[in-house]
């Protein structure tokens, strides 16, 4: 047990700093992605297996917490993709890869997320105002 | 005292073409093509028409319309997304599994379960909306 658990957190935390968080991030968006992806594609496939149930994902999907999820998976594939690009930048042009690059790059990366996000949460997030928080105030 | 001038050299490295070049390749390549394809889907499903203005119909006739260009796209998603997502799931498993045995069992696991989705996502989208 104690080794299982050392070998999790070796396999976490193997260098630290900034390199390493994007490293983390860039894990944790893309498995949370391929974990919404797995779902959805089972789902959506339901408009030909089963019409009906269609009608009970959606509303699954409507659900203020799976909108919040939502939010939160834009997030992630945001960051997922933009970090990507870094990867693919740094491995088919290995001589811009230096360790002051790679933490400028980490950085912007971080900020560019944060930036694109906004906007999308916002409207994502009224549209959860809108249709959950609204109706559930008694409002109209 | 030896002196160090190292003078740059240039290596030769010939890459042998296994099936973890290919991936390797593969995970560029599609990730590139995925920037469009999923920020797209993302940013016109969430953003621009929202959960709630989203059903069955609408399904219909967006696959419907424009000489199935969603219907292609979706199939490309569904082609690219989901096996750079199980491939991502594959080198993440790796890392913590050490023993040889167990990698494969769980490669070959996660190949089977890429297929087998792959195939409903697929027989949906060439079915389309009943």
């Amino acid at each position: 047990m104690a080794t299982l658990i050392n070998t999790l957190w070796q396999g976490l935390w193997y260098k630290g700093g900034v390199g390493n968080w994007s490293y983390q991030f860039h894990r944790l968006a893309g498995l949370g992605t391929l974990l919404f992806l797995a779902i959805h594609i089972v789902d959506t496939a339901f408009v030909f297996f089963a019409p009906e149930l269609y009608k009970h994902a959606l509303e699954i999907y409507r659900h203020p917490l799976f909108m919040l999820g939502e939010i939160a998976l834009v997030a992630g594939i945001l960051y997922h993709g933009m970090n990507g690009l870094k990867i693919i930048v740094f491995d088919f042009w290995p001589h811009l890869w230096n360790h002051k690059n790679e933490q400028r790059a980490n950085i912007l990366i971080y900020v560019a997320t944060f930036l694109a996000w906004l906007p999308a949460a916002f409207i994502m997030g009224s549209s959860l105002y809108k249709h959950s928080i609204l109706p559930w105030l008694g409002g109209k | 005292m030896s002196v160090m001038t190292s003078t740059p050299t240039v290596r030769k490295v010939s890459v042998p073409k296994t099936w973890d070049t290919r991936l390797w390749q593969f995970m560029r390549w599609s990730g590139v093509l995925l920037i469009p394809l999923a920020w797209g889907h993302i940013l016109i499903k969430d953003v621009v028409i929202g959960v709630h203005d989203i059903d069955l119909e609408y399904v219909r006739r967006e696959w419907a319309t424009w000489y199935s260009f969603w219907r292609i796209y979706d199939a490309a998603l569904l082609a690219f997304a989901f096996a750079h997502g199980m491939n991502g799931l594959r080198h993440v498993a790796n890392d913590f599994i050490h023993n040889e045995n167990t990698k494969r069992v769980v490669s070959w696991a996660i190949l089977i379960g890429w297929f087998v989705i792959s195939a409903i996502g697929a027989t949906a989208i060439i079915g389309g909306v009943r």
